[in-house]
């Protein structure tokens, strides 16, 4: 549904998008993770027609997005959920993007109702809001016209942990029901539980793409965070078969895979309360692939 | 339906937005907000106060209709531009420019209903100031004196409308080539205020420049609408459109060259 060819854009010497190419399908959650300035913003400006590339091309849905007529009933977008007038009331914002697209009123007040904004908060000026409550009433204006496609910049900056919860049930239960979403993040953790398929950009260019078990399939694993109801015994039988251990928090750090951890445990009868990856799972990942291309100062292999 | 859903956008049943849609939207966006209300609401007022005062304390040779909408013209074409400014600068100053173009990607029409937009509002202003001047002269005739409601054409046309449109056009290209709200408005200032009282001294300290004043500075090409009897003489049309070039015409299309163009941030 998105689909991004070779796209480049340069400011002077400096290449904020290098080269970059991936598609969106619709029914899917995309995430598009990246560090600060490795040019997703640049790339979803692109998209909707705010910034001109230098060389490459985007389409949504086969049309470049200055063809769409009335985009706002196609294409929702969330670039940056403080980039309305501060004067202006949360209910005013919404009333003006209805208005451009010929929306009724009442579309105000069931977008209002979606994003759980009160009547009173909608009465209020942007400039009173919190970050959480702009992000709210930015996820509102991208649905106001019933888009097919959602373009949100890092929609789930400044939410509470229920609000990132309800924003990821609202996502999912849009893909289901065939919507194309493109989301970015700079929160790893957080967009592996929301998207199907994973776009990694570092340096202007795409570092990796795919589910996160393609993803985490070429890198190796090899710690585990593993705590069960019995320690001391896991402890021994697991450093009989030659794993180093060590103590984290209440529980152990074993350098071996989670299924070697599994394994033994099952092996001796042992409870396991909790069994992790003790490496940064994607965030490893991404760092690792993203230092060859990135600023040099990124510690190697963070720990978790 | 997610295994099916389709790859391509059907357009066909969607219209593009009206000009008439995103005129509208921009004539509530100059009033929406706390300063663009009060900005209008006080220069009605503004009007309508002067216009009193003077239907109270003129001498009564002077109260009459032409008069009142000749004042009632003069503050409301030095505050209107400012109402264009902040519809327009908005866009960059308070971002929504990011909303606006997003949702109306040729960015050439959004100018166009700006420019509508504008137009509107001062018409709408110049109708209540000429309803104001009405009451400024029936108060002045309940006052005792003398019923004059007759109406110079040339003085509606040229120092009323026109002027107005003209001041509304200064503020549209000031707006547009600044693009910031604080900066514009100084601008505004500086090109209304500081330019023709620099010129007035330089005119007065040179016989020379005394001439070629109104033909390169826009304010004093224009006094001629104003005043006398409102209808500039042939050398002074030329004046007008002379220094209008330079301050009008060529910043006007400058801006909008960049507003189109700019990357809205």
């Amino acid at each position: 549904m998105i689909k991004v060819e070779r796209l480049t854009k340069k400011y002077g010497g400096f290449t904020a998008v290098d080269d970059v190419s991936f598609s969106c399908q619709p029914g899917r959650v995309t995430g598009f993770l990246g560090p600060n300035g490795a040019g997703k913003t640049t790339t979803m400006r692109v998209m909707v027609g705010l910034t001109v590339a230098t060389s490459g091309s985007v389409t949504i849905g086969g049309h470049d997005y200055h063809d769409i007529p009335n985009p706002g009933r196609h294409v929702g977008v969330l670039l940056d959920a403080s980039a309305q007038h501060a004067g202006r009331t949360g209910r005013e914002i919404l009333t003006i993007g209805a208005e451009t697209m010929g929306l009724p009123a009442s579309r105000v007040d069931e977008m209002l109702a979606l994003v759980s904004l009160s009547d009173a908060e909608s009465k209020r000026r942007l400039r009173n809001y919190s970050l959480g409550m702009k992000q709210r009433l930015g996820i509102a204006h991208a649905l106001l016209g019933d888009p097919s496609v959602l373009i949100l910049d890092e929609p789930a900056n400044g939410l509470d942990p229920a609000g990132i919860r309800w924003m990821r049930q609202l996502l999912k239960s849009y893909a289901d029901r065939g919507g194309t979403v493109l989301l970015s993040s700079h929160l790893l953790n957080e967009v592996e539980l929301i998207a199907d398929e994973m776009i990694l950009i570092g340096g202007g260019r795409i570092v990796a793409q795919g589910n996160k078990e393609q993803l985490l399939s070429g890198a190796k694993q090899q710690a585990t965070l593993v705590t069960s109801l019995d320690n001391t015994l896991l402890a021994e039988a697991l450093q009989r078969k030659g794993f180093a251990v060590t103590t984290a928090g209440s529980g152990l750090r074993v350098e071996a895979p989670a299924v070697e951890v599994g394994r033994v445990a099952a092996d001796n009868t042992i409870v396991l309360t909790d069994l992790r990856a003790g490496d940064g799972g994607l965030e490893d990942l991404f760092l690792e692939l993203t230092s060859a291309t990135q600023r040099d100062d990124i510690p190697e292999g963070v720990q978790a | 339906m997610s295994a099916t859903a389709p790859q391509i956008l059907d357009l066909a049943s969607t219209p593009q937005v009206s000009m008439l849609r995103l005129a509208k939207v921009e004539v509530r966006k100059a009033l929406d907000t706390r300063a663009g209300f009060w900005f209008t609401t006080s220069i009605v007022g503004l009007v309508l106060v002067v216009l009193v005062i003077v239907a109270l304390v003129a001498t009564d040779s002077f109260k009459q209709f032409d008069n009142f909408l000749s004042i009632a013209g003069g503050v409301l074409g030095y505050f209107m531009p400012i109402i264009i400014i902040m519809l327009v600068t908005s866009e960059a100053s308070q971002r929504n420019g990011l909303v606006t173009f997003t949702l109306e990607p040729r960015r050439s029409r959004v100018v166009v209903a700006k420019f509508l937009a504008g137009a509107t509002l001062a018409a709408t202003v110049m109708v209540l100031a000429a309803v104001m001047a009405v009451v400024a002269n029936a108060i002045a005739i309940a006052t005792g004196a003398d019923a004059d409601w007759s109406v110079d054409g040339n003085l509606v046309f040229n120092g009323f409308v026109l002027a107005n449109a003209i001041g509304v056009l200064v503020g549209f290209a000031i707006a547009t080539l600044l693009m910031s709200t604080p900066g514009a408005i100084v601008a505004y200032f500086a090109y209304t205020i500081i330019l023709p009282v620099a010129v007035g001294f330089l005119s007065a300290l040179s016989d020379g420049f005394d001439r070629i004043a109104p033909w390169i500075e826009f304010n004093t090409a224009q006094v001629p609408l104003f005043e006398g009897d409102y209808v500039p003489s042939g050398e002074e049309w030329a004046q007008i459109a002379t220094s209008g070039f330079i301050w009008l015409v060529i910043p006007l299309v400058l801006g909008v060259m960049r507003l189109l163009r700019t990357e809205f941030k």
